[in-house]
C-alpha cells in the first residue's frame, strides 16, 4: 500500500473513531432490542411494569453502618445496634398491615384440625427448586415474581380458608411479604387472615418438624409426626 | 493476483487478538447467562445497590443487561462489530466496576472489616466473591475490551487470504457492521 501524502493521519483517525462509534451505537441498539425480545420469549422473564417488592418501604435506604460501643462520629453517646434484617423485615409486615407468626405459632396451626377441613392453608412462597426439595406438608406453592402461574391453583382455598399462613425461607426473607401483599390486592384475600411465618422454612427444618417432598400431597415425608 | 503474506509479528497480534475475543465473549456469555436463568435472583441482587428508585427502571435494567452480555458475547466470537461491541463493554465495566467498588465500600462501613475480607454477590454472575478477587478480573477484563478497541486486526487469521480476490492486508480491514 503506497501512502498518499494528500490525505491527513488526523483524519482517517477521526474517521475510525466515528466508525466504532457508529457501530458501538447500532450494536448497543440492537443489543436492547434482542435483550427485551429474548425476555419475553423467555419462560422465566421479567414483566417491566410489575412491582416484585411491594412491601418494600424501605428501599431507597442503604445498609446502616453499626455503631461501635464507645464510638461515635458526633462526639455523642453510643447508640443502639442497628436492627438485624429479620427484625426490619418484622417491622415491615406490621408496617404493611399483616400479622407476624412466631414457630410455635405457626406449629399450633399446623396440628390444629382445621387444616384438615382446608381452613387453615399454608403457602410456600419460595422458588419452584426450593419446593420440591421440601415444603411444609400440605403447602400450595405460590411464587411471588410469577404470580399469574400459582393464582389459579390457590385462589379458592385461599377464599375458603380461615387463616393463611405464607412462608419463605427466612431470615431477611421477603418473598412471603410480597405474595402476602400480592394475595390481598390482586386476589382480594383479607388482611385479618394473611399471617407471615418470619422464621420460614429454615426455621421449620431445624426444629424437625415434618416435611413433604416433591409436590404438594406427594405423601413424601420427612421427619412425619409420632 | 498477488498473495499478500503477513509477517510473523502481525499473525501473532492477529491470534492474541482471536484469544482475547473468544475470551472475553465466552466469559461474557458464561456471566449473562447465570443472570438469564436467574432473573429473580439478578433482580434481587440489583435491587440492594439502592442506586434506582423507580420499579419500571429496575425492572428494564435487570431485563437488558442479562440478554446484552449473552448478545455482545455473541458478536465478539462471531467477530462481528468486534471494536463497537468491546467500546460498549468496556463502557459497562467501568460502570460495573465502581459501583461494584461503592458497595463494597459501603459493605466494608456496615459490617467494620477490612476491605478485602468483604465479599458478596455483586450480580455479575460468579455468585459470592472477594471484593479484592473481583476487582482485578474487572479491571483485567476492561484491558481486554479496550484491547481490542484499540486494534485494528480482528479477522480470524485461518480466514485471511482466503481467495484470489482478498489480497487485501489483513491489516487493514475490520470485520464489522459497515455504516
Amino acid at each position: 500500500m503506497i501512502d498518499n501524502p494528500a490525505q491527513p493521519a488526523p483524519r482517517t483517525c477521526g474517521c475510525q473513531l466515528r466508525k466504532v462509534l457508529l457501530e458501538a451505537a447500532i450494536v448497543a441498539v440492537l443489543g436492547v432490542a434482542f435483550a427485551f425480545l429474548a425476555n419475553q420469549l423467555s419462560p422465566r422473564g421479567l414483566s417491566p411494569a410489575m412491582n416484585y417488592f411491594p412491601g418494600d418501604t424501605t428501599a431507597s435506604q442503604p445498609p446502616v453502618a453499626p455503631v461501635v460501643p464507645g464510638q461515635s462520629s458526633n462526639g455523642a453517646s453510643a447508640q443502639p445496634p442497628p436492627p438485624s434484617p429479620a427484625e426490619l423485615l418484622k417491622e415491615r409486615i406490621k408496617t404493611n398491615g399483616l400479622q407476624f407468626l412466631d414457630r410455635a405459632g405457626v406449629e399450633k396451626l399446623f396440628h390444629d384440625p382445621r387444616r384438615q377441613e382446608d381452613l387453615i392453608m399454608f403457602i410456600d412462597a419460595r422458588d419452584p427448586d426450593h419446593f420440591e426439595q421440601g415444603h411444609i406438608p400440605g403447602a400450595f406453592e405460590f411464587y411471588p415474581y410469577y404470580p399469574q402461574k400459582y393464582l389459579e391453583s390457590v385462589l379458592t382455598p385461599c377464599q375458603i380458608a380461615e387463616q393463611i399462613v405464607v412462608y419463605c425461607t427466612g431470615g431477611d426473607c421477603e418473598d412471603s411479604l410480597s405474595a402476602a401483599i400480592y394475595l390481598r390486592t390482586a386476589a382480594g384475600v383479607s388482611s385479618g387472615k394473611l399471617f407471615i411465618f418470619g422464621g420460614g422454612f429454615t426455621e421449620w427444618e431445624a426444629a424437625k418438624l415434618p416435611v413433604e417432598t416433591g409436590q404438594r400431597n406427594s405423601g413424601d415425608l420427612r421427619n412425619p409426626a409420632p | 493476483m498477488k498473495r499478500s503474506f503477513l509477517p510473523a509479528a502481525l499473525t501473532a497480534v492477529d491470534a492474541a487478538n482471536l484469544l482475547v475475543r473468544w475470551l472475553l465473549g465466552g466469559l461474557f456469555i458464561y456471566m449473562g447467562w447465570q443472570k438469564v436463568v436467574h432473573p429473580v435472583l439478578f433482580l434481587n441482587l440489583l435491587r440492594e445497590y439502592h442506586m434506582v428508585q423507580n420499579t419500571t427502571a429496575l425492572n428494564c435494567i435487570a431485563i437488558a443487561v442479562p440478554w446484552f452480555e449473552v448478545f455482545c458475547g455473541l458478536l465478539l466470537i462471531a467477530g462481528i462489530a468486534v471494536r463497537g461491541t468491546a467500546l460498549l463493554l468496556a463502557g459497562m465495566l467501568a460502570v460495573f466496576t465502581a459501583v461494584v467498588f461503592h458497595r463494597a465500600l459501603g459493605v466494608q462501613a456496615a459490617q467494620a472489616i477490612p476491605f478485602c475480607s468483604v465479599k458478596f454477590d455483586c450480580g455479575c454472575g460468579g455468585g459470592p466473591e472477594f471484593i479484592c478477587a473481583k476487582l482485578p478480573q474487572n479491571i483485567g477484563m476492561f484491558f481486554l475490551a479496550v484491547w481490542l478497541v484499540a486494534s485494528r486486526f480482528h479477522r480470524d487469521p485461518s480466514r485471511r487470504a482466503t481467495g484470489p480476490e482478498d489480497s487485501t492486508p489483513a491489516g487493514s480491514r475490520h470485520a464489522g457492521i459497515e455504516p
